[in-house]
């Protein structure tokens, strides 16, 4: 497969998260579409660095994967939280701040 | 190899593993020395950065890490912030037993920051960038029986991490066109085969960061978190996001947008004067009609990120410069003055123990004779962010203003003068909503009792207080320091 083939991919996955972002309103879905934006910018990074010839892209897949799983431990660590106090994730329930 | 140049940083982050380890050791009781040996270890780091003043480039790890002027002075602005929180906190979290935890959180984000000031490659500002805005998501959300916090703590974290998304995908596409994450490296690459603006893939990319820095920067478009955020976050919290947080968004633009865009060459003027514009008439048009501080804080510390990114619209030494010395003169003023919201929610929940809302307007009336100190920094605070001598707010807008009216002078650039006009326009306008809080807490009649302000409090805002008034009175050294840091940056 060439680097266009991928780098389409990624930007499929891309659209898919940020669409979901905006359209969802459960909590975990919308954790579940922070990770398919951080994952398409991970196969990108990984293509370069085959493309590139190089181990940079590769290197910096390994750290944005280990910061992406302590993001979404963080992410269901306050979404727990949050239904322990109001017995809901969906984020129409949750709008006490407002102007 | 010698690390000396790194010693806050290696200090901070050791305070914070041994505050984690003594938390499980020490019971509930004596918890609170946590705050003050915090506040001991960043006070150390103070005296050590100002000790080694603004050094020479010096870089570590592989080039990855650079010490250099502009990275001692965000440096110093993020440990200044983060000492005055912690004072702060000690009286905020004062019965908290999760108090360690807490501690251990606001070192790590500021070390997190400390690490984006003086990234020198793309993986140690993602890494530190992240570092930072995951500790501020939990401390948004850590009166866990708070629904408006936990509220805030997911806005801010879905938000967060959408921008933190769109800003490693800018990286990525970065990293494809020129195959190195090393800054430097990509400005020669840039430089070298002198990619043009048409390049799209490189527009695309320039897009993507400035989302992802405009995020945590509070610039219109990229704004709808911060005035829930800081709303529901305790008030300590809202003091770290709004003084540490955003400039770490602009320290990062600084250090990548603006030599990108110096590679570049492309004619992003408009698009940066348009965004700066839009951000400060609609900070302050929106704070007029709050009722709650603490939104109202958030929205014109959202109209000053508008005032501090006109640095990017002239790029010249000069404006840079002016746009250091606001973000560290509003770091001052708008860390004292939620910490001056916190006292007026303490002194709320004094009289009331189920008040809700203890930041409407409503209970900052005869603030003067109920928590005198308290209403005079406020005061103070409130000048300096409306920019009235002499303060740090005033000496920042001054030399921002005056280089853009420098660039103005040039016939192909007269346009700038319209956008300083509108700047100082929204300046005059910011005074209305300012002025209101003073006439309450000065004119309107109290209804309480006089309270005692608790020590912790007192110490942070007078602290505060001094750095603003100490920048409007004898700016140089510090006009210098913003100066020297500019340089670096080689406009």
């Amino acid at each position: 497969m060439s680097l266009y083939s991928y780098l389409l991919i990624s930007i499929i996955i891309f659209t898919i998260g940020v669409y979901g972002i905006i359209t969802q309103r459960s909590g975990i879905k919308i954790l579940m579409c922070i990770e398919l934006l951080l994952n398409s910018a991970n196969l990108n990074l990984v293509a370069f660095s085959s493309y590139n010839g190089n181990a940079t892209g590769q290197v910096f897949a390994i750290f944005s994967i280990a910061i992406a799983a302590a993001e979404a431990a963080i992410g269901f660590a306050i979404l727990v939280a949050l239904f322990r106090l109001k017995d809901t994730i969906n984020l129409d329930n949750i709008n006490i701040l407002r102007w | 190899m010698n690390f000396t140049l790194l010693a806050p940083e290696i200090l901070l982050t050791i305070l914070a593993f041994v505050i984690i380890l003594m938390g499980l050791l020490v019971n509930n009781k004596s918890k609170n020395m946590f705050g003050y040996l915090s506040a001991a270890g960043l006070l150390a780091c103070i005296v050590y950065v100002l000790g080694n003043g603004m050094t020479d480039k010096t870089s570590y790890f592989y080039d990855s890490l650079v010490v250099d002027p502009l990275s001692q002075i965000f440096k110093l602005i993020f440990i200044i912030v983060s000492l005055i929180v912690v004072i702060a906190s000690i009286e905020y979290f004062k019965n908290d037993r999760n108090q360690d935890e807490y501690y251990v959180l606001l070192l790590l984000s500021t070390v997190g920051m400390m690490v984006v000031a003086s990234a020198n490659d793309l993986i140690s500002l993602f890494v530190g960038f992240e570092l930072a805005s995951m500790s501020t998501y939990v401390l948004a959300g850590f009166e866990k029986k708070n629904p408006a916090s936990l509220e805030a703590a997911l806005k801010y974290f879905i938000i967060g991490s959408l921008s933190s998304a769109l800003m490693l995908f800018g990286m990525s596409l970065v990293y494809g066109m020129t195959g190195t994450t090393n800054i430097p490296a990509i400005i020669d690459y840039f430089n070298v085969t002198h990619l043009s603006a048409e390049s799209s893939l490189g527009i695309l990319a320039m897009i993507f960061l400035i989302a992802g820095f405009g995020f945590k920067m509070a610039i219109v478009p990229f704004h709808m978190w911060a005035p829930d955020t800081y709303e529901g976050s305790p008030s300590v919290v809202s003091a770290l996001l709004a003084a540490g947080s955003k400039k770490m968004g602009f320290v990062a633009a600084f250090r990548v947008l603006i030599l990108a865009l110096v590679a570049i060459k492309v004619d992003i003027q408009y698009t940066f004067a348009i965004l700066a514009i839009l951000t400060m008439t609609y900070g302050n048009v929106v704070a007029i009609s709050q009722r709650s501080i603490k939104r109202m804080l958030a929205y014109s510390s959202i109209a000053q990120a508008g005032y501090i990114s006109l640095a990017f619209v002239v790029m010249t030494q000069m404006s840079i410069a002016g746009g250091i010395l606001l973000a560290l003169g509003h770091a001052l003023m708008k860390a004292g003055a939620f910490i001056a919201v916190a006292v007026v929610g303490y002194m709320v929940l004094n009289d009331n123990k189920n008040a809700k809302n203890s930041d409407d307007i409503g209970n900052f009336a005869g603030l003067g004779k109920r928590a005198p100190i308290t209403a005079f920094a406020l005061f103070i605070f409130f000048l300096a962010l409306a920019g009235i001598p002499p303060s740090a707010g005033f000496i920042g807008k001054f030399v921002l203003f005056y280089s853009i009216t420098v660039e103005a002078l040039t016939p192909a650039t007269s346009w700038l003068l319209i956008v300083v006009i509108i700047a100082i326009l929204n300046s005059a306008l910011s005074i209305y909503y300012y002025a209101r809080v003073i006439r309450y807490m000065y004119v309107l009649p109290s209804n309480g009792e006089k309270i005692k302000e608790p020590g912790p409090y007192v110490v942070a805002m007078v602290l505060a207080v001094i750095g603003t008034i100490g920048i409007g009175l004898y700016p140089e050294p510090f006009v210098q320091m913003a100066i020297n840091a500019a340089h670096v940056l080689g406009v």
